[in-house]
């Protein structure tokens, strides 16, 4: 919970009383939202089905300008949040993995767990790949290392990057998540599916 | 109207909005007189020589030593990879970059506390995060880094590890062939040093799908 824990103002078992409300929150809007279905999230991969696209992009620019109107307001400083730094090359890679993991076994970890807790074989196969792929990354971490770490960037802004305003970037953002969208329609129509 | 055009409509007018007001940056965050307080009584700007010492020798790249002396005293001797900039320069505006930043551990030093303590003191209250003092400046670098005291008889196992350490850490940062700084001010000089309180680090957010 964001800046009560770091702050101190609530204990750290509190907060992960506070993780797992809002983690079984997170999993039951999942699941209503039919993501515990591989086929709905492999649907990404063959057009048919472009929903994950579609609910991750709203969640980005939702939260997007949320913070800009939030600055805006004076309600908070985004000096102040922590951003996760970029690691260039091990995140092209882990793209990489995760992407190939995502379409071969068709959930994310998130959506695994929704799929095992609602009984589904496929989900808990999934969640056993998944503890396999970490103790791997785990004890071949030597190997990792250099790749893991390279190409820090620190925590930049594409904004700073580019050398427009944060708002200006935000509406440029919006505007290709938008014409996603629309892509995404003409996809799904063009590649529909009766039944999956 | 299909629940997409909604949302485009709702998404583009408040981008729009946003692209066109100007970015918002005064800085709410300001310490009162009674949060600066309770933090000087902590402690929490202190970070000892041997953190210090550890993070020189590691190379941490994260590390941003800052020499708040005069000049004429950063050039007779200054740790290494240090940058000056005096006490009277620490608002000035070439510095700003420097100070306000998210990334590096800044850490002010003078021959005692007092000087790189005022520059935290005045660091601090304007908001800028991630500055540090260095516990008991130069003078009790001196005497715990460069010239370590060999424990007296029977010491505990943790002593006896630290002064390994210093002793390590005085031989990686060429000790023996340096004396103490003599310039100190006569108030600094047998300011007892103050406890050792761990660093605060900014806590890392996690989450995910």
């Amino acid at each position: 919970m964001g800046p009560l824990s770091v702050n101190e103002i609530i204990s750290p078992d509190t907060n992960f009383f506070l993780a797992f409300l809002i983690g079984t929150g997170f999993g039951f809007v999942l699941e209503q939202s039919g993501f515990s279905s591989s086929r709905k999230l492999a649907g990404l991969f063959y057009g048919y089905d472009m929903v994950v696209l579609k609910v991750f992009f709203t969640g980005g620019v939702t939260a997007l300008l949320g913070l800009l109107f939030f600055s805006l307001f004076g309600w908070i400083d985004l000096n102040m949040v922590y951003v996760n730094p970029t690691f260039l090359w091990s995140s092209i890679v882990g793209g990489l993995v995760m992407g190939a993991g995502f379409i071969t076994g068709g959930y994310c970890p998130g959506t695994s767990f929704c799929g095992a807790a609602i009984g589904k074989i496929d989900g808990m196969i999934f969640i056993i790949g998944l503890f396999i792929g970490v103790m791997f990354f785990a004890y071949g971490y030597p190997i990792f290392e250099t790749l893991y770490k390279s190409g820090n960037m620190g925590a930049p802004k594409i904004s700073t990057i580019v050398g427009t305003s944060d708002g200006l970037f935000a509406l440029i953002l919006v505007a290709v998540a938008l014409a996603m969208f629309y892509v995404a329609e003409w996809v799904e129509k063009r590649f529909a599916r009766e039944e999956y | 109207m299909k629940p997409l055009h909604y949302l485009t409509l709702v998404l583009l007018l408040l981008a729009l909005v946003i692209a066109l007001v100007p970015q918002n940056t005064t800085r709410p965050y300001k310490l009162t007189a009674e949060q600066l307080l309770t933090e000087i009584r902590t402690g929490t700007q202190f970070v000892s020589p041997d953190e210090v010492a550890d993070r020189i020798i590691k190379k941490d790249p994260s590390l941003q030593l800052i020499d708040v002396r005069n000049p004429r005293e950063f050039d007779v001797f200054s740790l290494p990879g240090a940058i000056n900039i005096p006490l009277q320069d620490i608002l000035s505006e070439k510095n700003t970059d420097l100070l306000n930043q998210g990334t590096k551990m800044n850490i002010f030093y003078s021959n005692g506390s007092t000087e790189a303590n005022e520059a935290w003191l005045l660091t601090r209250q304007i908001g800028y995060q991630n500055n540090y003092v260095l516990q008991g400046g130069l003078n009790y670098w001196m005497e715990t880094i460069v010239n370590p005291q060999k424990p007296g008889t029977l010491p505990a196992n943790d002593e006896m590890a630290r002064y390994d350490f210093r002793k390590a850490a005085s031989m990686a940062l060429g000790g023996g062939s340096l004396t103490p700084v003599t310039t100190a001010p006569a108030t600094d000089a047998g300011k007892a040093t103050p406890g050792v309180v761990p660093v605060k680090k900014k806590k890392k957010a996690s989450g995910g799908c």
